[in-house]
């Protein structure tokens, strides 16, 4: 990446200074270091040559949850996501990705094998060391602080994934394909299983995708384009070879990937742009999908009297906000649960997980999360149904921190649910 | 600034202050664009902080300079000389919301629409409305002495001030004016310490009148084929004997740029757009934009709309509020003056700024609070060319001529800062600049507050 491209978007951003005003982390840090303004202000010093501590900057850049609340309001139009994630890239070039990361981005993320026995270590070690907890949305696990994961609740991973859970054959040719993503094949089969049966009513042919790479955003806003781009050469390489009608994504944050974040990694003239292109086209969340192949249509009618308007919805910031589907997911709501659907406070609100936010500093983040749950619960919501991996793992480890009887579940799940009292 | 005086303000500051580049960066622009580092940052949270960090500032003599949320267009809270910036963006309390005296007492870090928007929850208004107000603090709007759109009808920032306690460049902690309505005790301090910079004083505490809310309002629209006959419309209205509590005037310019950016389906014809909001109560609110209705159709508009629900209100405001980001278009550094003229002479100013663009060969978009007479005149360049910004230099003097000419201000509510400096005295003559000297040496005399503003000598360079 030339500093040109970079210089090129920060030019844009005239230091007004409405970016605070919407800001996830600035009532949490007060300060300007915080917000769009400070870091594109950095960003600026650096390209300069007036970076004083690339790690400082570094940290200063991995200091924001990217909800793009920022991005939306800017009266500018600042493209803040673009520019923060080449911002970590340019640093993470000079001062090098942590080996961890390396291994993770580099090697488990892109290739199915590899997240599967990482999925198994993962458990063994869970079962090992962590303490197990029930709560609203099953069993979890509670850390100790001692492993640096500071009390956090991670859920209960399955012995098996969803997609190895599929008999051979089955979900194997389609138009449909279900691009489940790493958390709901692994974490959540339940989601991934839900989001099939559910699309499966459709009627049309569904297609597991079985050799996804992983979409490439934990690499990519970690600031290792190189990585990301491994993982998106190998997704479009094989969904541009499936031929399919429709890619259909559970979580907004994969679909994220496929409908933005892929055209900076492919910019035009890459010899993969076309091809991009092609598959970002067919690419859709999962409610518009289940809306307009009419399976919302066929739901039986939903139980009168039950839950009324005890389940909300929570926009994650990706798929309500950047990709502007908030409607979509509620209409399919309505049809699944009726009167059980009502707007819950503070929807829009972003959970405070971040993906590699949450790692860095967990403490601002479970502030934030747990202000969203209990603002929710204070409103008389007691399931919070949302349609993005990352928000369902910071919303269930929220509730089980301030109140475990609080349901965290995904659509799918819900509309799935409707769909066996048929 | 040396070791032994940051370790003096870390002992008043802790962890709360900063001297990394990264985090001096991040207090070194506001909304003019131009940058200064300055040595150290500050978060004070109370009075005693600032007051004990002024009082070093005399016996070390550095710098200090106040930040609210640096959304400046003049520069006021610019370190030109380096030292410390004191941000006080956590000292955010509103103390009190008084609904018997009508009074609020608030901290200078409040955000102007937080107090906004607190107050009316108990049916008052605080009217102070800068286009800013999501973010700015009320620190730094006293500080300039903000203004804004409702200005015709309600006033500025000034008018909603009964007292302060402020800091002065003594270090000394002063409590001025009154938490009364009336009030004439000696000089008027307040008001000296409103729209002074933070030249004189560190605003700490600030106590401030509010207003029952009105209880409707409604908004029209009003297009028209020329500036001129947009500009006799405001006149016309005025002289109905109504004030409107907005009226702001988008000329060709303005409206060209909106055309390309949003489907607003205007008339074709369209060459300058008046949006006009009255409010008040209900019965009047309905016979007065009858009433302005009535002139704009008077003095030739095109077409007329009209909204009295929020929605509506809102699409018509949206014309309005798509010209910062549509101007940007136009070119990419946009040079921004606030200047003011008596409402009468606004159709000549408006005719010899299209004169000025042509002559200088420059894109002047101009737009503003035409009900208090207040233009937005904003030079659009490249930044790239020279002689480019050269002629725009050449053209704001230009203006600024024009408008003390016509019998107006150069600066209507942005403030002098380091941005009009150079202009101060065409408008307050020599004797004017002297005396202000002499009361920033009485509340001030080290100059240790803001330095490097509003007097000419001192003011710092473009970097």
């Amino acid at each position: 990446m030339k500093d040109d491209e970079l210089r090129a978007l920060t030019g844009a951003c005239a230091k007004c200074g409405t970016c605070r005003t919407v800001c996830t982390l600035y009532p949490e840090r007060k300060a300007e270091i915080s917000v769009a303004r400070g870091k594109i202000a950095l960003i600026d010093a650096a390209l300069e040559g007036r970076d004083g501590n690339l790690d400082a900057v570094q940290e200063a850049l991995a200091d924001c949850l990217l909800c793009g609340r920022c991005e939306r309001a800017c009266p500018n139009q600042v493209l803040v996501e673009e520019i923060l994630m080449k911002g970590r890239a340019d640093v993470a070039r000079k001062i090098g990705i942590p080996a961890w990361k390396q291994v993770l981005f580099g090697k488990v993320m892109p290739s199915p094998r590899g997240r599967e026995a990482a999925r198994a270590a993962a458990s063994a070690a869970q079962k090992l060391f962590a303490k197990k907890i029930p709560t609203g949305s099953g069993l979890h696990y509670r850390f100790p602080e001692a492993f640096g994961l500071a009390g956090r609740t991670v859920p209960k991973l399955p012995a098996r994934g969803f997609i190895e859970s599929l008999k051979p054959g089955e979900a194997a040719a389609g138009d449909v394909i279900l691009f489940v993503g790493c958390v709901f094949d692994h974490v959540f089969p339940r989601v991934g299983r839900a989001s099939y049966e559910s699309m499966k009513a459709s009627g049309k042919p569904i297609a597991v995708f079985r050799d996804a790479a992983c979409c490439g955003l934990p690499a990519m806003v970690s600031g290792d384009r190189e990585s990301s781009l491994r993982c998106a050469e190998e997704n479009v390489r094989r969904l541009r070879a499936a031929e399919a009608e429709k890619i259909v994504f559970p979580c907004g944050s994969c679909l994220l990937m496929f409908k933005r974040n892929l055209f900076s990694l492919v910019p035009e003239k890459h010899p993969l742009r076309e091809d991009a292109v092609w598959v970002s086209n067919r690419c859709e969340d999962y409610a518009t999908f289940i809306l307009e192949s009419g399976v919302v249509s066929r739901l039986p009618d939903p139980p009168e009297g039950e839950k009324v308007g005890e389940i909300g919805y929570h926009d994650p910031c990706h798929l309500s906000g950047t990709l502007g589907k908030g409607a979509e997911a509620r209409e399919v709501l309505e049809g699944a649960v009726g009167s059980g659907f009502a707007e819950m406070k503070g929807a829009d609100l972003c959970c405070g997980y971040g993906g590699t936010f949450n790692v860095r500093d967990y403490d601002t983040s479970a502030r934030i999360g747990e202000n969203k749950v209990s603002l929710a619960a204070g409103g008389g919501t007691r399931v919070i149904s949302t349609a993005c991996s990352g928000c369902i793992l910071q919303l269930r480890d929220m509730a089980a921190r301030t109140d475990p009887s609080l349901e965290i579940v995904h659509i799918a799940e819900l509309v799935a649910g409707a769909l066996s009292r048929r | 600034m040396d070791e032994k005086t940051i370790s003096a303000l870390r002992e008043i500051y802790g962890e709360r202050l900063k001297t990394s580049l990264e985090d001096r960066i991040c207090y070194s622009y506001d909304a003019t664009g131009k940058e200064f580092l300055p040595d150290a940052v500050a978060y004070p949270l109370n009075a005693e902080e600032v007051r004990r960090t002024v009082f070093l500032a005399n016996e070390r003599r550095f710098p200090v300079v106040p930040r609210g949320a640096g959304s400046g267009f003049s520069g006021g809270s610019l370190p030109v000389r380096g030292g410390v910036v004191l941000s006080t963006e956590r000292m955010d309390r509103i103390l009190s919301i008084d609904t018997e005296n009508l009074v609020a007492v608030v901290e200078p870090g409040v955000v102007t629409e937080t107090l906004k928007e607190e107050v009316k929850k108990k049916g008052l208004y605080y009217p102070p409305d800068p286009a800013s107000l999501k973010f700015c603090t009320i620190g730094g709007n006293l500080a300039e002495c903000a203004g804004g759109m409702c200005a015709v009808k309600y006033g500025v920032t000034r008018d909603y001030v009964l007292g302060l306690e402020a800091v002065l460049g003594t270090g000394e902690l002063v409590r001025t004016g009154v938490s009364t309505v009336k009030g004439v005790v000696g000089y008027d301090l307040t008001r000296m310490l409103v729209g002074s910079e933070g030249t004189l004083g560190i605003i700490t505490k600030a106590t401030l009148r509010l207003i029952p809310l009105p209880e409707s309002a409604a908004t029209l629209l009003a297009f028209f084929p020329t500036n001129e006959k947009g500009a006799k419309a405001v006149a016309g209205i005025v002289e109905e004997r109504i004030t409107p509590c907005a009226m702001e005037l988008m000329d060709r310019t303005a409206v060209d740029c909106v055309r390309q950016v949003a489907d607003l389906s205007l008339p074709d014809e369209t060459g300058c757009a008046l949006l006009i909001e009255v409010d008040g109560q209900e019965a009047s609110v309905a016979r007065d934009a009858d009433r302005v209705e009535g002139a704009c159709r008077r003095f030739g508009a095109l077409e007329v709309r009209r909204a009295a629900d929020a929605s509506g209100r809102d699409k018509l405001w949206a014309l309005r509020r798509s010209i910062s980001p549509a101007i940007r278009k136009v070119n990419p550094v946009k040079i921004n003056e606030d200047i003011v003229v008596p409402r009468s002479r606004l159709a000549e100013m408006f005719a010899f700024l299209s004169g000025l663009a042509e002559r200088k060969n420059l894109k002047i978009v101009n737009f503003g609070h035409a009900g208090d007479g207040n233009i937005h005149v904003n030079v659009m360049i490249s930044g790239k060319d020279e002689d480019e910004r050269r002629r725009a230099e050449e053209a704001v003097e230009e203006v600024f001529r024009k408008t003390v000419e016509l019998g107006g201000t150069i600066s209507g509510e942005h403030g002098i800062g380091i941005a009009k400096a150079p202009y101060m005295e065409m408008e307050v003559g020599p004797l004017g600049v002297s005396v202000m000297k002499r009361l920033k040496s009485c509340f001030d005399p080290n100059g240790i507050l803001n330095p490097g503003k509003i007097f000419l000598e001192e003011a710092a360079v473009r970097r």
